[in-house]
């Protein structure tokens, strides 16, 4: 059992790929953000792929430990400290019973992950732990962690080994700098959008708002500019150029919502009425997980073949190869 | 339009967007239901998951078991497969659901949204008017006097897309604008040309005209209906409303609370688009009820 001291800002237990099957009722897929953090994490405590464990965002959570486990922390840089001494990231080590994990404010990224080795045991609903706290379902009750909750862990078997560390070179290149180069790929709807229009979406800073969170990214920038597809089209699609008869959303949509993009991820609406001019692929999810309000977007156009290479590049690291003895 | 072949777009790595047209319409939301029937019976491996919409259908798919090539290409051939509609039936489960018009709670929605974000005329009255009803009864009777087609599902959990199956009851109406902060779990709104039920307390845009009692979405799963998922409509299901008194409502809604409450389904029910097609031909669509 892991008992909840302090719950971090918003902390939620989460698996991978998450609830894949009720799309098609409007249940998004939720999981981790930074599936590559989180997918290491398993795999230097022993865990299979889908063992659930905890995306900590912003400021993590004081947890104190009732058994003694094998845990790793990966992602952003929370601090963390065992019993008040430093412990490491990136590294499987081994805590007792009794003992107090605390994760700090993110030094550097957004999200850090928790993999404890046995997986965090909540009930699955709808075939998946992953929380989904817009509509209260998954995780501990439905929400994100509060104090005192007790989150159940799954027995571990003897399987975790502590000193296990992810090579430096497999992690996530998280720097200090507040600028990101984001990919992103054309469509479904970019024969909305003029020349002039895609030139400035490629070509400016887009600034993330506040105002951003696990259903969509909320971006600042320059005003877009549309086709004749968009102004001219039949009424049932709406008044504003940007409105479409309602359909499906792709996770990543860069979703233009009048003139506000928004770019939806794990836990955005499945469908909706604005067009998706460009779509962030799955390889550029981790750095959407750790950036922060204030940060900077430059996004540059990639194919479905660059993303889809650049995918398998990540998947090749979540592998034991990328794990050195400490 | 409704396109003779099917547009393919990317949205990134994992996400294909299929559209078949780009009108509302029934017959074309009935093929978009037919071939995601196919596609979920016979599709190729590798598609994980399709969203079907008013128009359109959203793919998933893992492209190290498929290329997006492919997927286009095994997807096409099901669209062909679907051929002519007229001979198509759809398994199409009717609900019937209690709803009290013209509720209380709809109503103290819609004055605490004047009172803090901006007057509006009351929905109702703005729907009635828009579509050239004579009064409240009559918008009571226009409403309930048709089945509406599940066209889709989404947004929110368990949220539903409605369209009216008798043309002599469409309605349609401007949305909220800005749209309300919150919205009575329950409601019965109309938005552009659909109906919708809102599953939970959520914000919302449709002009409200009614509430049932009646949960379609239920994450702890205390009703029957919710046995097997938490959302209580598929694609393909119709919705009939049945007009209650306030004493009914009240009546319906202690069995939910009790949890004793039994969803008025009929499993047994298939749609023919053919039979349809050739009802419409019997009844002239510029007569309301």
């Amino acid at each position: 059992m892991l008992e909840v001291i302090k719950p971090g800002l918003e902390t939620t237990v989460q698996d991978w790929p998450g609830r894949i099957g009720h799309w098609e009722q409007g249940f998004p897929f939720s999981g981790p953000m930074d599936d590559w953090s989180f997918r290491l994490a398993n795999l230097l405590v022993g865990n299979p792929p889908d063992a659930a464990g905890l995306e900590c965002q912003f400021t993590g959570p004081t947890v104190r430990f009732g058994r003694d486990a094998v845990v790793a922390v990966t992602g952003a840089d929370m601090q963390p400290a065992l019993d008040n001494a430093p412990a490491p990231m990136w590294e499987s080590f081994a805590v007792r019973a009794g003992q107090v994990l605390t994760l700090g404010f993110a030094r550097l990224g957004a999200r850090a992950y928790l993999a404890v080795a046995g997986g965090i045991d909540t009930t699955p609903v709808l075939g998946s732990r992953a929380t989904f706290h817009q509509a209260g379902i998954g995780g501990l009750d439905g929400y994100a962690l509060k104090a005192e909750q007790n989150l159940p862990l799954g027995d571990d078997n003897g399987t975790g080994t502590p000193g296990r560390r992810v090579r430096p070179e497999c992690r996530p290149p998280l720097t200090a700098e507040r600028v990101w180069r984001m990919e992103a790929v054309p469509g479904p709807n970019d024969d909305w959008i003029d020349e002039a229009g895609h030139r400035r979406f490629l070509e400016s800073d887009w600034t993330v708002q506040t105002r951003s969170n696990r259903t969509g990214f909320r971006l600042d920038g320059p005003a877009w500019s549309f086709t004749e597809r968009a102004t001219d089209k039949r009424p049932e699609h709406g008044e504003d150029p940007s409105n479409i008869l309602d359909h499906g959303y792709p996770v990543g949509a860069v979703n233009l919502c009048g003139q506000t993009p928004i770019i939806l991820v794990n836990d955005g609406p499945s469908t909706g009425g604005f067009i998706n001019p460009y779509t962030v692929p799955s390889a550029a999810f981790w750095k959407l997980a750790q950036s922060k309000p204030g940060d900077v977007y430059r996004f540059s156009a990639v194919s479905v073949d660059e993303a889809q290479d650049k995918r398998r590049a990540i998947n090749r690291l979540i592998a034991e190869a990328s794990i050195e003895a400490v | 339009m409704i396109f003779a072949e099917p547009v393919f777009r990317p949205g990134g790595d994992r996400f294909i967007e299929m559209e078949l047209g780009d009108e509302m319409s029934f017959d074309l939301n009935f093929r978009v239901h037919s071939v995601s029937r196919l596609i979920r019976e016979c599709g190729p491996a590798g598609i994980i998951e399709i969203v079907p919409e008013l128009t359109s259908i959203m793919i998933s798919y893992d492209f190290e078991r498929i290329s997006y090539a492919d997927v286009v290409a095994e997807v096409t051939a099901l669209f062909h497969a679907v051929g002519s509609l007229d001979g198509l039936e759809l398994d199409s489960r009717i609900f019937y659901l209690p709803i009290r018009y013209f509720d209380p709670w709809t109503r103290e929605c819609y004055d605490d949204y004047c009172a803090k974000i901006a007057p509006k005329e009351r929905d109702p009255e703005l729907v009635a008017r828009l579509n050239g009803l004579a009064d409240l009864a009559q918008l009571a009777r226009v409403h309930s006097g048709t089945d509406y087609w599940v066209a889709a599902l989404g947004f929110y959990p368990g949220l539903v897309s409605l369209m009216p199956l008798d043309p002599r009851c469409r309605l349609t109406a401007p949305k909220y604008d800005p749209p309300r902060t919150w919205t009575y779990k329950g409601t019965i709104g109309i938005g552009g040309a659909l109906c919708s039920i809102y599953p939970d307390r959520t914000p919302g845009g449709y002009q409200m005209i009614a509430r049932t009692p009646v949960p379609i979405w239920d994450p702890a799963q205390r009703l029957a209906a919710f046995a097997e998922s938490l959302a209580l409509f598929r694609p393909g299901d119709r919705v009939r409303f049945i007009p209650a008194s306030a004493e009914e409502y009240d009546h319906v809604a202690a069995q939910v609370e009790a949890g004793t409450y039994l969803h008025n389904v009929a499993e047994y029910q298939r749609f023919s688009i053919g039979n349809y097609h050739r009802w419409l031909g019997t009844i002239d669509e510029t007569v309301r009820f």
